[in-house]
């Protein structure tokens, strides 16, 4: 899989690292002073990277608990995220990574323990208010968990703080992590869904949509609080059939008392990497309906966007409480 | 071999000494197209080039710069610095591919793109980028006199991903360095070109993506000529004509094109076919 580590000076010996180094047994390891030296340079492709990333090894020196931008969350007043890790394995087309990032390699930063420290601070500092930490946002942890353990070491963390809520997003089918501890009541493993015949085009090298609804199943049944994510809604010629069966089948797999939050979001990009975008897949029917708005940014029209929501909320709740649903942004 | 009718080939050498450059001009049949500043040669049908750059960063960094002007280099062109190396870890004879290089002078690293490796089996090292030849080798390593600068350089002018440094060890710890002459680096080359050829397919492959992605949508050309656009127009004439083909692959645009239309109201057409 990853034939290249770069492992920053600083962290290349620590116990994370060295765990992580272990399992490319064929990899070339090289030594660099800081990430920023092969993943910031300007003039990489990220398409072309993609074809064989590497996987680079870090210290995040700042940053760890970020908020999350205005309107976001799943009900509670204080959002937050963090991420451990840029980049995914998958490749999905519509993916906002490849217009942010210059590279496409794995970049992992390996002291979890410092994550751990911020988000205890911010969780003392705000301690009567509820509160959400999510991850998953800027890569699919669930997806690397054999890789690096992330998901192993949060769940038992998190577990100390009943009152914040830790989410992981994921399109993963890995559900090996979550079989070794007890269903955890503050935690949300939220897929990231869309109906299967758009998946089998934008999702690429990402588990199925079928599977993804069976791994959820799985999941519920063993006591784990699910998260549905339509988030971004894309439209196509027939979209509302399409999502219409994408909801049935769901709920037709999953009771709706193990939904904890079902969240809704529009396809939108900066129009730098929109740019970008759709440079790298000219040919995409699905981004051809996208225009820009008068503040810079690429979205669908807005009488589609409105009406794309209202179609889908009111057929998620033949199936589910309104009360759960809520905005991406 | 090299796909000729593939219209984004360009490939670039850069080499320090006429020795190490011979078996790659023969086997890419280039003919001598310059002397001065630095002599440089060209195959008749292909976009490949090379120079030679002689010894030194600052000649490798000036020798690019040259090609690269002379020879009307794209975007999206393959540079390769090529040449002999010693070390104290690799055999004399093996043919190394660089993804780290560092210099006796500068801070900064470089780490050429691990996109360039992939599935080639051929073995990577750090470079290490001296003033005079190294005697010592005191790191693991190859140690040489140009890739530096050349890297330098070449990284400003064409993608991380198609830049490439390739080297064969020629001497190791107490090599007579007299007895590396140009017959013996033709006969170290000579063995290797079948990788060398390996190595150009696989950069080659990934220049075709970027070509692909580079290119202008179909009619952009047909429709700038028929109408003055501004520079912002055609920024936005080619991303809506790369949306046009996408939605309307059967639908020319050419036809949705009246003769009296100004250039922003062929834009408007454009976008309003293209809302739903």
């Amino acid at each position: 899989m990853v034939d290249t580590i770069y492992a920053e000076d600083e962290i290349i010996g620590t116990k994370k690292a060295q765990e992580i180094i272990s399992k490319f047994r064929h990899a070339k390891v090289t030594s660099i002073k800081r990430f920023g030296e092969v993943f910031n340079p300007s003039n990489q492709n990220f398409r072309i990277q993609k074809t064989n990333p590497a996987l680079i090894l870090a210290k995040k020196q700042k940053g760890f608990v970020l908020d999350a931008p205005k309107g976001f969350g799943i009900g509670d007043q204080n959002n937050y995220y963090f991420s451990h890790m840029y980049n995914c394995l998958y490749d999905c087309s519509y993916c906002f990574l490849q217009g942010m990032y210059n590279s496409a390699n794995y970049l992992v930063f390996v002291n979890f323990h410092d994550y751990q420290n911020e988000i205890e601070k911010t969780i003392k500092k705000h301690k009567e208010k509820k509160m959400t930490f999510f991850t998953g946002y800027d890569c699919d942890s669930l997806a690397m968990e054999p890789i690096t353990n992330f998901i192993n070491d949060f769940v038992p963390f998190f577990s100390r703080y009943k009152k914040a809520l830790f989410e992981i997003r994921t399109k993963s089918i890995n559900n090996t992590v979550f079989r070794k501890h007890d269903p955890l009541a503050n935690c949300i493993v939220a897929y990231s869904l869309m109906p299967e015949a758009l998946a089998q085009i934008l999702d690429k090298k990402a588990p199925s949509v079928s599977a993804r609804i069976k791994n959820m199943k799985y999941l519920a049944n063993k006591g784990w609080r699910i998260g549905l994510r339509f988030d971004p809604l894309i439209y196509c010629s027939n979209w509302k059939a399409q999502y219409a069966d994408l909801f049935a089948n769901i709920f037709k797999e999953i009771k709706e008392e193990n939904i904890h939050s079902v969240s809704l979001g529009s396809l939108r990009f900066p129009k730098s990497f929109f740019n970008k975008l759709l440079q790298y897949y000219p040919n995409s029917e699905e981004l051809s309906f996208l225009r820009s708005n008068d503040k810079g940014i690429i979205s669908y029209d807005q009488s589609i966007e409105n009406e794309m929501n209202e179609y889908c909320r009111s057929e998620l709740m033949k199936y589910s409480d309104a009360r759960k649903f809520f905005s991406c942004g | 071999m090299i796909e000729k009718n593939f219209e984004g080939v360009s490939v670039r050498w850069v080499i320090a000494l006429k020795g190490e450059a011979e078996e790659i001009i023969k086997n890419y049949a280039m003919k001598r197209v310059a002397t001065t500043p630095f002599p440089v040669y060209k195959n008749k049908d292909l976009d490949m080039w090379l120079i030679l750059s002689g010894i030194g960063q600052l000649n490798a960094v000036a020798a690019t710069s040259y090609l690269y002007v002379k020879s009307d280099a794209s975007y999206n062109t393959i540079w390769i610095n090529f040449g002999i190396v010693g070390s104290r870890n690799f055999k004399v004879g093996d043919l190394i591919q660089i993804d780290k290089i560092t210099s006796s002078d500068f801070q900064d690293n470089y780490y050429p793109s691990p996109s360039a490796f992939k599935n080639n089996n051929i073995e990577r090292c750090n470079l290490i980028t001296v003033n005079k030849p190294e005697k010592l080798f005191e790191n693991d390593g190859a140690y040489d006199m140009e890739g530096y600068g050349f890297f330098s350089f070449a990284k400003k002018i064409a993608p991380y991903e198609l830049v490439s440094v390739l080297k064969i060890i020629s001497d190791a710890p107490g090599t007579d360095l007299s007895k590396v002459d140009k017959h013996r680096v033709e006969i170290l080359v000579s063995k290797k070109i079948q990788f060398i050829e390996k190595v150009l397919e696989n950069l080659l492959d990934l220049q075709k993506i970027l070509f692909l992605q580079l290119r202008d949508p179909k009619y952009f050309d047909e429709i700038c000529l028929q109408k003055k656009f501004t520079f912002s127009q055609k920024v936005t004439l080619r991303k809506y004509l790369t949306q046009w083909q996408a939605r309307f692959p059967l639908r020319n645009p050419l036809e949705e094109i009246g003769q009296r239309m100004t250039a922003s109201q062929i834009l408007k057409k454009f976008s309003d076919n293209l809302l739903r």
